[in-house]
């Protein structure tokens, strides 16, 4: 009897406890309140549109008129080799970006941290940071017009220093075609993505630097003991939401920058989803793309935060 | 100090939203200016014409349109405005519609107007109004263009035989430029004093003599010969150079026989592996443009603009910019005449073949449209004689003249047309409005007996430049067309433009096209660039990839659509 009166009274508790809390908040539940309705209606709405990769989907047919088709245009997809070479490329164009496009910022972060010239240092990040708000259709033209082979700054210095005999035709070459993606991505969001870093770094605790110096740290020794632990949070949290966004790398940057001959190389799981999804009309078969992608993404979401939370103590969930 | 600093900053702020609201003040006095002619105008009007209510359409186009001015403002657009009280609400789209408009049947939501390049998903979801009681009833101007033959030809299918696409291609066309040719810079055939160009290996050894003649230009390396292959662009012009340099005409990807309507994926036919082995050899021997498959569109036309280009081969449409740059930049010599060059003498060049109406692109009413019956008086409107000669011609007194009973366009104005970059944006004349309706083409004569179009051989006799009247004269010619056999020479093709004929969206036809398309732009480049020993083996991969790509199954299907065609239009 007590055991079970013990639980009674400790359920009670919780749950008053959890009104109490609820009541003394309440608002700031209602501040959230929007917030929680943009993301049911954006985020959880349309995943009602599921349903279209299950059927044969007529656009303009009210829904209980389609035709339900099961899981056909799964098994078409998992049958195309045109998609695995769009998962290919997509994997590989995405790890490439996580691997450089996730270490330089915090490399270019903890460098510009330590330059003592104020002024230098803002002027650098700012200008690092620009090329961010640069639309990919504009960045792709800079990028053809510096590989071109015809007069492109790239192929003149390379020539020029007799590295080359003659100019490179880079853009027509599948091998080169990830390297420039990546590089290009660099190029573009180095700086704001170092943003997030330097925000970190400056809010470490001075009286730690102080106290490595009075110990006679080197600035080298005051990274790797201060800076990079005391960063460690941010970038572990940031991993994973990169990790989650792994297969969903846009498609911008591979449609502005290929071309026929590098096709084979360029073509990744958003681009293969519009030209053969929405372009030729095949909803379902696009939706069952889009289904793909968002499942492999949460699986490698879970997998990254279960392996942060097993080994450091950190996770964003 | 610190107050100091902290007013001045707040005047400065204060400072900088005034200016805001001044700007945007302004802006809104403007406007309202302009509503208030307009509505001056349309009352002027309102006793004239029984449509005196002004309406706004909204409409999308499938391609691009650097002229449209917004709100119509050009004295074409307010002189349409004033007429029919219809404003037009334009989107253009940048490739072809094809991810636009299957983005408007997911969501349903429609403008009022689309014109499309191949309706099949927008009729699939019910989109578009049947026009066929329509033009009967209130479009006395389009019946008369297209004539019965023609309005038969709009039918849809054999199943269905309502009228969902009314095409805004000219009628009874025979454009005074070629369509589709090579086109070689006046200078190079003048210093070669005007060698015989037929086949493509004449092509080859002028490029190749006046390459050797002149490698630099301006500084620059001379370029032998390059293609606009931005996105699209590689089928109309380097894909296509398959069929048209043997003896046939622009079909899309399907080659059809005349005489069975057996369609075949064009590269599959041997011919064509020749004419791809001759570009492979160009490249072979430098005289092709390394960056031909990697350019932009705005690089090709850079290139061409700066005279170094010796040849190009291509649609007429994708030489534009090029040409009328290089004439205002006074680079006469360098502009481009175009030659009917094929294979080998064997073959005729086809390009002026008729399609017969070409029906399958052009404007649809779609359901979400309010009034019908004012969108298509509206296009009736544009299909009238009166208008189709305004927007060709102008307005008169204003662009053109009346002459003893003729128009005429003054000296003056033809100098703006021809170096004034901006003529057709300023005007509202042209491509502007007559996308939206069908056209009367080069060379069809109104009710007065003169030409609708202001394509007459006589005024492109009077536009040519010096040097083009000199190689005109040295070819024997007075028209680039005349190097060309005529459209007489060959039979209307029954079927029109394979292109033209819709694919039912969703259909395994249409994953095959793609499909096909994706391996030949991938592998048709490839076996270019490669080494020409090579070639035999590239080629052959890539008919081994469009066998296993299924694509024998895809000529049957295309086959079936064709014949049906046929047999439509055929009653």
């Amino acid at each position: 009897m007590d055991v079970a009166e013990k639980k009674q009274v400790r359920k009670l508790k919780k749950s008053s406890l959890l009104w109490k809390t609820f009541k003394s908040q309440k608002m700031l539940y209602a501040m959230s309140l929007p917030f929680v309705a943009w993301v049911f209606v954006f985020n959880y709405l349309p995943v009602w549109g599921w349903t279209m990769a299950f059927q044969n989907y007529i656009p303009g047919n009210p829904f209980w008129q389609q035709e339900w088709v099961g899981f056909y245009h799964f098994i078409q997809l998992f049958q195309d080799e045109r998609f695995f070479l769009a998962l290919r490329n997509t994997l590989a164009m995405s790890f490439l970006g996580l691997l450089f496009g996730f270490t330089i910022p915090i490399v270019f972060a903890i460098l510009l941290n330590e330059v003592r010239h104020s002024l230098f240092k803002r002027v650098t990040q700012t200008i690092t940071y620009l090329p961010h708000f640069v639309s990919w259709v504009v960045v792709a033209g800079i990028v053809t017009k510096m590989l071109s082979t015809d007069g492109g700054i790239i192929n003149d210095l390379l020539v020029g220093m007799g590295i080359l005999d003659q100019p490179y035709q880079f853009m027509a070459e599948g091998k080169w075609f990830w390297s420039i993606v990546t590089i290009s991505d660099i190029w573009k969001e180095m700086g704001w993505n170092a943003i997030i870093f330097l925000a970190a770094i400056a809010g470490l605790d001075p009286q730690l630097y102080e106290a490595a110096k009075v110990d006679g740290a080197s600035r080298f020794r005051q990274i790797w003991h201060i800076t990079l632990p005391g960063i460690r949070p941010t970038i572990l949290v940031v991993l994973i939401l990169n990790i989650g966004h792994l297969i969903q790398i846009g498609f911008e940057k591979q449609m502005l920058l290929s071309n026929s001959l590098v096709m084979e190389y360029a073509e990744v799981l958003e681009l293969y989803a519009l030209n053969y999804g929405i372009g030729l009309g095949q909803f379902s078969y696009g939706t069952a793309i889009g289904i793909f992608n968002s499942v492999v993404s949460i699986f490698l979401l879970l997998l990254a935060n279960g392996i942060f939370k097993r080994y450091s103590n950190q996770s964003v969930m | 100090m610190r107050v100091w600093e902290k007013s001045l900053q707040l005047i400065f702020i204060l400072l900088l939203l005034l200016w805001l609201v001044a700007c945007q003040n302004s802006e809104e006095s403007g406007s309202s200016e302009d509503n208030q002619t307009n509505e001056e105008s349309t009352e002027a009007n309102g006793s004239s014409s029984d449509e005196s209510d002004s309406v706004t359409l909204t409409v999308f186009d499938s391609d691009t349109n650097p002229d449209w001015v917004e709100d119509m403002d050009t004295p074409v657009g307010r002189k349409i405005k004033e007429d029919t009280g219809v404003t037009l609400d334009a989107e253009f789209d940048i490739e072809g519609g094809e991810t636009k408009i299957p983005l408007m049947t997911a969501s349903g939501d429609y403008p009022d107007l689309i014109v499309s390049k191949g309706a099949g998903q927008l009729v699939d979801a019910e989109a578009l109004v049947d026009l066929a009681p329509l033009i009967e009833e209130h479009a006395p101007n389009i019946k008369e263009m297209l004539g019965e033959d023609g309005i038969n030809r709009l039918k849809w299918s054999e199943d269905d035989p309502s009228i969902y696409v009314l095409t805004t291609s000219p009628v009874d066309d025979q454009a005074m430029t070629p369509g589709y040719g090579a086109w070689i810079q006046h200078a190079v055939v003048k210093e070669l004093e005007y060698p015989e160009i037929k086949t493509l290996d004449d092509l080859k050894n002028v490029i190749k003599e006046y390459k050797e003649l002149y490698p630099e230009f301006d500084g620059q390396p001379t370029i032998g010969l390059t293609m606009n292959t931005d996105s699209w662009r590689i089928q109309s012009s380097f894909l296509n150079s398959g069929f048209m340099m043997t003896g046939a005409s622009d079909d899309g990807e399907y080659y059809v026989d005349p005489e069975t309507y057996e369609a075949t994926l064009h590269y599959r036919r041997p011919a064509e592996k020749e004419v791809f082995q001759w570009w492979n050899e160009m490249n072979a021997e430098g005289l092709v443009d390394s960056e031909m498959f990697v350019q932009k569109s705005d690089q090709f036309d850079s290139k061409l603009s700066s005279g170094r280009v010796l040849a190009t081969i291509g649609p007429d449409y994708l030489m534009y910019n090029a040409q009328e740059a290089l004439r205002e930049n006074g680079m006469e010599e360098r502009m481009y005449g175009v030659y009917p060059v094929t294979l080998n003498e064997e073959y005729k060049n086809h390009t002026y073949q008729s399609n017969g109406l070409q029906v399958g692109w052009g404007i649809s009413i779609t359901e979400d449209c309010e009034d019908p019956v004012r969108a298509i008086k509206f296009l009736d409107y544009l299909a009238s004689e009166e208008t189709q000669i305004m927007l060709n011609w102008g307005i008169e007194g204003e662009h053109h003249e009346i002459v003893d009973g003729k128009r005429v366009i003054p000296e003056e104005e033809w100098e703006k047309r021809n170096s004034d970059q901006d003529y057709l944006k300023k005007t509202g004349i042209g491509y502007n409005f007559a996308r939206f309706a069908p056209r009367y083409g080069d060379g069809v004569l109104d009710s007065s007996g003169q030409p609708f179009t202001t394509n007459t051989r006589e005024l492109a006799i009077a536009n040519q430049t010096n040097i083009e009247k000199e190689v005109l004269e040295a070819y024997g010619v007075e028209l680039w067309q005349d190097l060309f056999p005529l459209a007489d020479e060959f039979p209307v093709k029954p079927w029109g433009a394979a292109y033209n004929i819709s694919i039912p969206a969703n259909s395994e036809l249409q994953t095959h096209n793609q499909r096909a398309l994706d391996i030949t732009k991938q592998l048709v480049p490839k076996a270019i660039l490669e080494n020409p020993n090579q070639f035999d083996a590239v080629w052959d991969e890539f008919m081994t990839s469009l066998e296993n790509a299924n694509i024998e199954k895809a000529e049957e299907e295309y086959t079936k659509l064709i014949q049906e065609k046929v047999e439509l239009w055929s009653k």
